[in-house]
């Protein structure tokens, strides 16, 4: 449910589970930060969803039930591992964001260095009414603190241009995916080493303790407000 | 030497200008010595000294960044312009009084971080600004810290990682040019409005804002700074970096 290609010195990731739209299960989680880890020789990373919407965050029916607790365990510490190993990558990683890109999905946008989307797309995390704290991703928000606060307390969500107005997305486009590859193309022809050297300075300037994050967010699971808030959205749906 | 870098105090507005529109006011070592001198002379003693200090670049630039081409060959120059560059954005930044950079025109790599160091950034629509440095193999390191400060993390990441150039429309919607003005000919008025307008306000509040501010950004930190400069020096020093500028300054 991810696809991968190696396009000459871009590497290429695509969440590919349209009919779900790209809801993320752990299994998933495993093999993108097992591309991304393994992507270290690629010059550009591009994450790209398929279909209409680019991700709409984690699968929640796998989050009910006897193995929910486990299984939004497993898909917290996913998350996480994926930002870390996206950030971690010495190489540029840029985003197309088609579509919708929620809770899960938006904070994939914070491994990105460079993010385009579609005007209308729709951003947030409306997960603390499920009981979820969004705190994962908190450590990597690069957008100010005070804007960070309003986009991960309140569950509405934003569109594209506000988006880009914050800093979180830093171009929209109308054909975000093809938009997205253009600037890989062109971030894979710039000098490699000059391009790790700034990333680590960047990231050392900007540190990420993504284990704080995800302690706050699983110290929530299995709680029974978790539990029933979780059951309550799901029935509904 | 000294007047490649001017120094004007009127009542409480001085102006500091880099003199070298030859070369779009490229920050040489005789420059940079320049303008620490005049920075020496600056009286910062508040209530005594001006309120607002105002950077300018003679002729139609501001600052085409560091002077690589000058030095070209001479592997001792690089550092020694780095840590010159870093150690005068840590000193704009620990000054007393509000600094506004009023960029006239072309602002690229470590002329925009000197922009980006000062507390407000002024420009016109059709300004060029930017940093190039990746394009050329280098890392923009000293002047990272203080683009972070200004725009965010997010955003200076996007900036400094895809390089290149952008309009001062375009450097001010994204947070880097505070106000704009529609054309160099109307940057001139924007600039003494607001030199006057800070002018009129209370040095002290002024000074105990602005270290409070940069106390919380730690923007005032000369060790970070210096570190940049090191960090810089060492890419600059690969093969990488030495290919890439041996062929811009060829052709």
């Amino acid at each position: 449910m991810i696809a991968r290609e190696r396009l000459g010195d871009i590497e290429r990731l695509v969440l590919s589970r349209p009919e779900r739209r790209n809801a993320l299960t752990p299994a998933m989680f495993e093999d993108l930060a097992g591309h991304v880890e393994r992507a270290g020789d690629a010059r550009v990373l591009l994450l790209l969803g398929e279909g209409t919407v680019f991700c709409a965050g984690f699968d929640l029916d796998l989050c009910v039930g006897e193995a929910g607790d486990g299984n939004l365990r497993a898909l917290l510490e996913g998350l996480s591992r994926c930002i870390a190993a996206l950030r971690a990558l010495p190489c540029p990683v840029v985003v197309g964001v088609q579509g919708a890109a929620i809770a899960g999905g938006c904070a994939l946008l914070g491994g990105g260095d460079v993010v385009v989307a579609h005007p209308e797309a729709k951003l947030g995390y409306p997960v603390t009414r499920l009981g979820i704290s969004p705190a994962v991703s908190a450590p990597f928000m690069g957008i100010a603190p005070g804007q960070a606060r309003r986009l991960m307390l309140d569950p509405g969500l934003i569109d594209g241009h506000r988006a880009h107005a914050m800093g979180l997305v830093h171009e929209l486009h109308d054909e975000p995916a093809a938009r997205a590859m253009e600037l890989a193309e062109e971030l894979a022809a710039k000098p490699p080493h000059a391009l790790a050297a700034t990333k680590r300075w960047l990231n050392e300037l900007s540190p990420a303790n993504a284990g704080q994050g995800l302690d706050v967010s699983l110290s929530l699971v299995g709680s029974d407000e978790s539990r029933r808030l979780l059951a309550a959205a799901l029935q509904k749906k | 030497m000294t007047d490649l870098a001017t120094l004007d105090i009127a009542g409480p507005i001085a102006t500091l200008t880099m003199n070298r529109p030859e070369a779009r006011n490229a920050m040489s070592l005789p420059l940079l010595d320049g303008l620490h001198a005049r920075l020496d002379e600056l009286p910062t003693t508040v209530h005594e000294g001006p309120h607002v200090l105002v950077l300018a670049g003679a002729g139609k630039s501001f600052c085409a960044g560091m002077d690589l081409k000058s030095v070209l060959g001479d592997e001792a120059a690089p550092p020694k312009l780095l840590h010159s560059i870093a150690n005068l954005t840590t000193r704009l930044r620990n000054l007393p009084m509000v600094v506004v950079a009023k960029v006239n025109g072309a602002a690229i790599g470590g002329g925009c971080g000197l922009a980006c160091a000062c507390d407000i950034v002024l420009s016109h629509a059709d300004a060029k600004l930017g940093f190039p440095e990746v394009d050329l193999g280098v890392c923009p390191a000293v002047v990272a810290p203080l683009l972070v400060r200004k725009i965010g993390a997010g955003r200076a990441r996007a900036i400094l990682l895809r390089g290149g150039l952008m309009t001062g429309t375009a450097a001010h919607e994204v947070g880097i040019a505070d106000d704009l003005a529609d054309t160099r000919e109307g940057l001139d008025a924007l600039c003494e409005a607001v030199a006057h307008r800070l002018a009129a306000g209370g040095a002290s509040a002024i000074a105990a804002t602005k270290q409070l501010l940069t106390e919380l950004d730690g923007s005032g930190d000369a060790a970070l700074a210096k570190r940049g400069a090191d960090l810089s020096a060492a890419v600059l020093a690969t093969p990488e970096a030495r290919e890439r500028l041996a062929a811009k300054f060829a052709g």
